[in-house]
């Protein structure tokens, strides 16, 4: 930028002071910082004061990783208290018969069942979920636990941790809902 | 004409004082045909702002910074947050332009497009006059003492402040949340959605005090780009600038134009063309005296442009006293626009959007991703070996897209089950499904490597992931194999 000639005629502002060093001939104004500018300053001590006393030095407040424990356990709490209706077989048999539920457990079975259990039940990769032989259990109970954390070994894997505990029990009742609990006593429950 | 507010120096800003208290500005209003195209362009500007929110492309807002679901919507192009990093040449592009323009023009952008200048001068300064008058009633009203006309108008003025600052508050929500959901909130009330709620408000604050209060420091003290300027112009640069040469020496001497026409050509000059009105100074927003010379803290408004041009006609002058020029210019020397500079930034600018451009057509609109199941990474029965994978397809697109899924091979007994018939994803949906590849066991001579891929109508794309396809080892698989352990 060009230099103005007229700077050096003007004369030079009051309470301007100039500081006594200078580098390559080029010297500092010490002017004030803006007021607004110190508040800033001021007010993020006073923060940090506040600050490190609420989250270090008190109880008031509670950290993220505490708040996300606290939301946590409120999930836990909410899928066992699903899970409680679902370890019950008369409440799974119930289920079964309720066609909103058998809907939603076709929708989860033909999205993720059916690629081993075949879409008409009939097995294939799995076993048959049609027939009347049950390797892991025929209770409605022990079908829900099949399904919620899976079988070593076979192709199973657990299902629970990725539908929870209302997907899972949806499914069970649209399997159950092929089955009948007269049926089921006869069922077999080895290979 | 009595001045109340200090000469301003190049030793100081004007805003600030020497206590470091602030020194508040009342610039007078201006008119003038620079005036007039930035009130146009400013009206343009704000609609632009406004409406965004409002227009549908391919279904969605024009833009749409869809946070919570991961998903920006621009004008039409849909991007997901893994998708975002194209956006880097975009900013790039867009920056090295402005680097472009500053070269060429200096601070336009500051004058004429920045949304601080557009809402502070156009929406905030004109209410204050409407209120409480022009400058010199705004430095009488400031002065004096607590009376029910002060009461009134002070009132009247921030509350205007606080709508006007709530109402940009909400259409910058919008951007974030959409215009829709933003009236379901509204007709939910602030306590279902209190985080949102918290947001406009600290917007409001924010946004009042910076237009009621802070106004220039922002410019001056805050913002990097103004900060910027002096490494990204030079003396060919077009910039607001005062004719040194036509206006000194400056002073009240009248007619010397006409007196001067039959005198000998020295004399015409004598007397500048500057009137040392201070009509530039009191028009300036930022409190300078641009006949100091080009400052940090102009922000190349023009005001001071239309109102010397004002002064020079109603004084039978030329106009032009105060102009658009570079320092070059205005000092006389040739004009020169191409220079050096121009090449570079204008080669960074370009590579910034080819780049964009390119990488768009690049992007998928749609993903895969492929895990193994949990469980072992493999399962033999009788007479195959079995791998189970999870897909993961995302549909990035706004409309549904039908994938079918395939492996592609040399093994030819391979057979896959899962995804039979394909499957539709609605518009940004996205599903985790089981996938199973079979090898009968007489064909499996050792892992190998394959490819899962989807294809997706309309649009004819495909996205593939290499895979491997495990199994025992080998010699296992023969009945007769005996093992030996050890030597």
């Amino acid at each position: 930028m060009s230099d103005n000639p007229k700077k050096n005629d003007e004369p030079q502002q009051e309470g301007v002071r100039l500081l006594d060093h200078a580098y390559d001939g080029i010297q500092e104004y010490d002017q004030r910082l803006p007021n607004w500018w110190l508040v800033t300053l001021y007010g993020s001590i006073v923060f940090a004061a506040v600050y490190w006393f609420f989250y270090y030095q008190s109880d008031v407040a509670t950290d993220d990783v505490e708040n996300l424990e606290a939301r946590l356990q409120v999930i836990e709490a909410i899928n066992l208290e699903a899970t409680l209706a679902m370890l019950d077989n008369e409440n799974l048999w119930k289920m079964s018969n309720n066609a909103l539920y058998i809907e939603a457990g076709q929708e989860t079975y033909e999205s993720i069942c059916q690629t081993c259990h075949g879409p008409n039940l009939e097995g294939g990769i799995g076993f048959s979920l049609i027939d009347n032989e049950w390797v892991h259990g025929s209770q409605p109970v022990e079908i829900y636990k099949t399904i919620d954390a899976g079988v070593q070994g076979s192709g199973m894997q657990a299902w629970g941790p990725t539908l929870g505990p209302k997907k899972v029990a949806e499914v069970v009742a649209f399997v159950l809902s092929h089955h009948s609990p007269e049926n089921m006593k006869d069922a077999q429950s080895a290979p | 004409m009595p001045r109340d507010r200090q000469k301003p120096s190049r030793d100081s800003v004007t805003t600030i004082g020497e206590d470091g208290s602030r020194n508040f500005l009342h610039p007078a209003d201006v008119k003038g045909r620079f005036t007039l195209w930035r009130r146009i362009s400013a009206f343009f500007l704000i609609a632009f702002y406004v409406s965004l929110p409002w227009i549908h492309i391919n279904g969605y807002p024009a833009v749409f910074l869809d946070l919570a679901a991961r998903r920006f919507h621009l004008f039409g192009l849909t991007l997901a947050a893994e998708d975002l990093w194209i956006l880097f040449f975009f900013v790039t592009g867009l920056g090295f332009f402005l680097f472009f323009v500053t070269a060429l023009f200096g601070r336009l952008w500051c004058g004429w497009a920045c949304p601080q200048t557009v809402f502070l001068e156009h929406v905030f300064r004109r209410v204050e006059r409407w209120i409480d008058g022009p400058a010199r009633k705004q430095k009488d009203l400031e002065k004096k003492e607590w009376c029910a006309e002060k009461v009134i108008k002070r009132v009247t003025k921030h509350a205007i402040f606080v709508i006007f600052a709530a109402v940009i508050a909400h259409i910058f929500l919008s951007y974030f949340i959409s215009v829709d959901v933003l009236f379901s909130w509204f007709s939910e009330g602030p306590a279902t959605h209190p985080r949102a709620f918290a947001f406009m408000l600290f917007m409001t604050a924010v946004l009042y005090f910076n237009f009621s209060w802070f106004r220039e420091q922002l410019c001056l003290i805050i913002c990097p780009y103004g900060r910027l300027q002096s490494v990204l112009i030079d003396d060919d640069t077009v910039v607001i600038g005062y004719d040194e040469v036509r206006g000194e020496p400056r002073g009240r001497k009248k007619k010397v134009r006409q007196a001067a026409a039959s005198a000998p050509a020295e004399q015409v000059f004598e007397s500048g063309d500057c009137i040392d009105c201070f009509r530039c100074v009191e028009v300036c927003p930022t409190g300078i005296d641009i006949r100091q010379g080009l400052q940090m803290e102009c922000i190349g408004c023009s005001n001071c442009v239309d109102a010397c041009d004002d002064v020079m006609v109603k004084t039978g002058r030329p106009k032009g006293l105060v102009r658009y020029d570079s320092l070059n210019g205005l000092a006389g020397k040739g004009k020169k626009f191409i220079r050096p500079r121009l090449f570079l930034y204008f080669a960074l600018m370009s590579f910034g959007i080819a780049a964009f451009a390119v990488s768009v057509t690049k992007i998928k609109p749609g993903n895969l991703g492929v895990a193994r199941m949990t469980g072992t990474p493999y399962f033999l029965t009788e007479d195959t070996i079995r791998n189970q994978f999870n897909l993961r397809l995302i549909n990035k697109r706004n409309q549904p897209v039908v994938y079918t899924v395939q492996a592609i091979s040399d093994e030819k007994t391979l057979t896959t089950a899962g995804f039979e018939g394909g499957i539709t994803l609605e518009p940004m949906e996205e599903v985790v499904r089981p996938f199973v590849l079979t090898l009968p066991r007489e064909d499996y001579e050792g892992p190998f490597s394959l490819v899962l891929e989807i294809h997706g109508e309309p649009g004819d794309f495909s996205v593939g992931r290499e895979v491997k396809f495990l199994g025992p080892d080998v010699r296992l698989l023969d009945e007769n194999y005996e093992p030996t352990f050890g030597q």
